[in-house]
């Protein structure tokens, strides 16, 4: 039968002297009367007491002196960082200040630089009254070298009938 | 064990430690040299069990010492002196070794690297064709150990260092750590189970070595 994880709690606080006088008799009793659970503390025991291979410190013997002097040389540099202090660090108006202008020369440079690119047209005059006309017949104006020849429009209407020329031959 | 009112004020009177510290706080030239001096060889020692490097550990110890003298003004004894000496010293030790999990800085050996090469936890499991011998070096059983320490997470490393080197108790630890004596009791429960584990090819090899010196 495997050990609970609360049966080996209890062995390792057994071990460290951590049970009361009730809870230490109880345990005896179990380790006494389980082999499995005998042969547990056991191994408990023994790995507890490999922790003594390892290496003994021995700090070096200027230890305290070289603490000293890494103190010493903190309470100098924090006199240092206060006496010079950051440049914006007491002025929080100017920093405001600073990015308002800022801002200012990015959104004039932008608008700049957007007009050189992308000129926007001249404003057009407004049309006199006596053009008027003409811009309405425009299409015919345009047309009029053609126009001009003909007596009246049924004659221009005659000219664009297939059956007067006929078709052609080639 | 955290002590409050008078019973923290006749504790004051009487450990010479939180005497000394009071000293430290009232800003006396000769009380923190003499505090390093006293508890320096202890602090080092448990940094080293918990980092496994003596110059780390060294530079670990005096960065405790300047977080007690930075914060000494704020120093009020409620406690052993001990417990917030090394209360300072777990959350130091806490902050490396988390940082050094994430970051590991072990060299690897080119054999041990790659896809195919074991993992930590496998490189303790012993290697059958090489048996270790009866006669084998402290030293190298030494490196056994502290390997088997290191496959411990942080929080269980440093309840079985306070508790083998520090002699510790239970209540004392979880004051250290900020947990309770019962998480405690568990913490160390499965720190030895898995200690046991890691060990266990070697614990007869241990058990012969102290019968070869008898």
């Amino acid at each position: 039968m495997a050990l609970s994880e609360e049966d080996r709690a209890e062995l390792v606080a057994y071990l460290d002297g951590e049970l009361d006088e009730a809870a230490t008799q109880a345990l005896e009793a179990k380790v006494a009367a389980n082999a499995e659970v005998r042969a547990e503390l056991e191994a408990l025991k023994q790995t507890w007491g490999m922790l003594d291979y390892l290496p003994k410190a021995s700090p070096s013997p200027s230890f305290t002196n070289r603490t000293m002097e890494r103190l010493t040389l903190e309470m100098k540099s924090p006199a240092q960082t206060k006496t010079a202090p950051l440049p914006s660090s007491g002025r929080p108006w100017l920093v405001g200040l600073a990015w308002a202008a800022a801002i200012l020369i990015a959104v004039g440079g932008g608008y700049g630089i957007a007009s050189y690119y992308f000129p926007t047209p001249p404003p057009t005059d407004p049309i006199p009254e006596a053009d008027l006309p003409m811009i309405r017949h425009l299409r015919i104006a345009e047309q009029w070298r053609y126009y001009e020849n003909a007596d009246d429009l049924d004659f221009v209407k005659k000219l664009n009938h297939p059956d007067l020329f006929g078709e052609d031959p080639s | 064990m955290t002590l409050t009112g008078k019973s923290s004020t006749q504790l004051a009177l009487r450990d010479p430690d939180i005497r000394l510290m009071l000293r430290v706080r009232d800003d006396d030239a000769d009380a923190f040299p003499e505090l390093v001096e006293l508890y320096h060889h202890r602090l080092v020692t448990v940094m080293h069990h918990l980092v496994g490097n003596a110059e780390e550990a060294e530079d670990l110890a005096q960065e405790v010492f300047l977080r007690v003298y930075r914060g000494r003004k704020k120093y009020h004894p409620k406690a052993k002196f001990s417990t917030w000496l090394f209360t300072i010293a777990n959350n130091l030790a806490l902050n490396v070794l988390r940082t050094r999990q994430r970051k590991p800085t072990v060299p690897l050996n080119v054999r041990d690297s790659g896809p195919l090469g074991p993992r930590p936890a496998e490189q303790l499991v012993h290697d059958r064709a090489h048996q270790p011998h009866d006669r084998i070096q402290q030293r190298e059983l030494a490196a056994v150990v502290q390997q088997a320490l290191e496959t411990l997470n942080e929080r269980q490393r440093i309840a079985v260092v306070l508790n083998k080197f520090e002699d510790m108790n239970y209540a004392d630890i979880a004051d250290v750590m900020g947990l309770t004596t019962k998480a405690v009791k568990s913490l160390l429960s499965r720190a030895r189970e898995n200690l046991r584990l890691a060990l266990k090819d070697y614990i007869q090899m241990d058990r012969k070595a102290d019968e070869a010196e008898e």
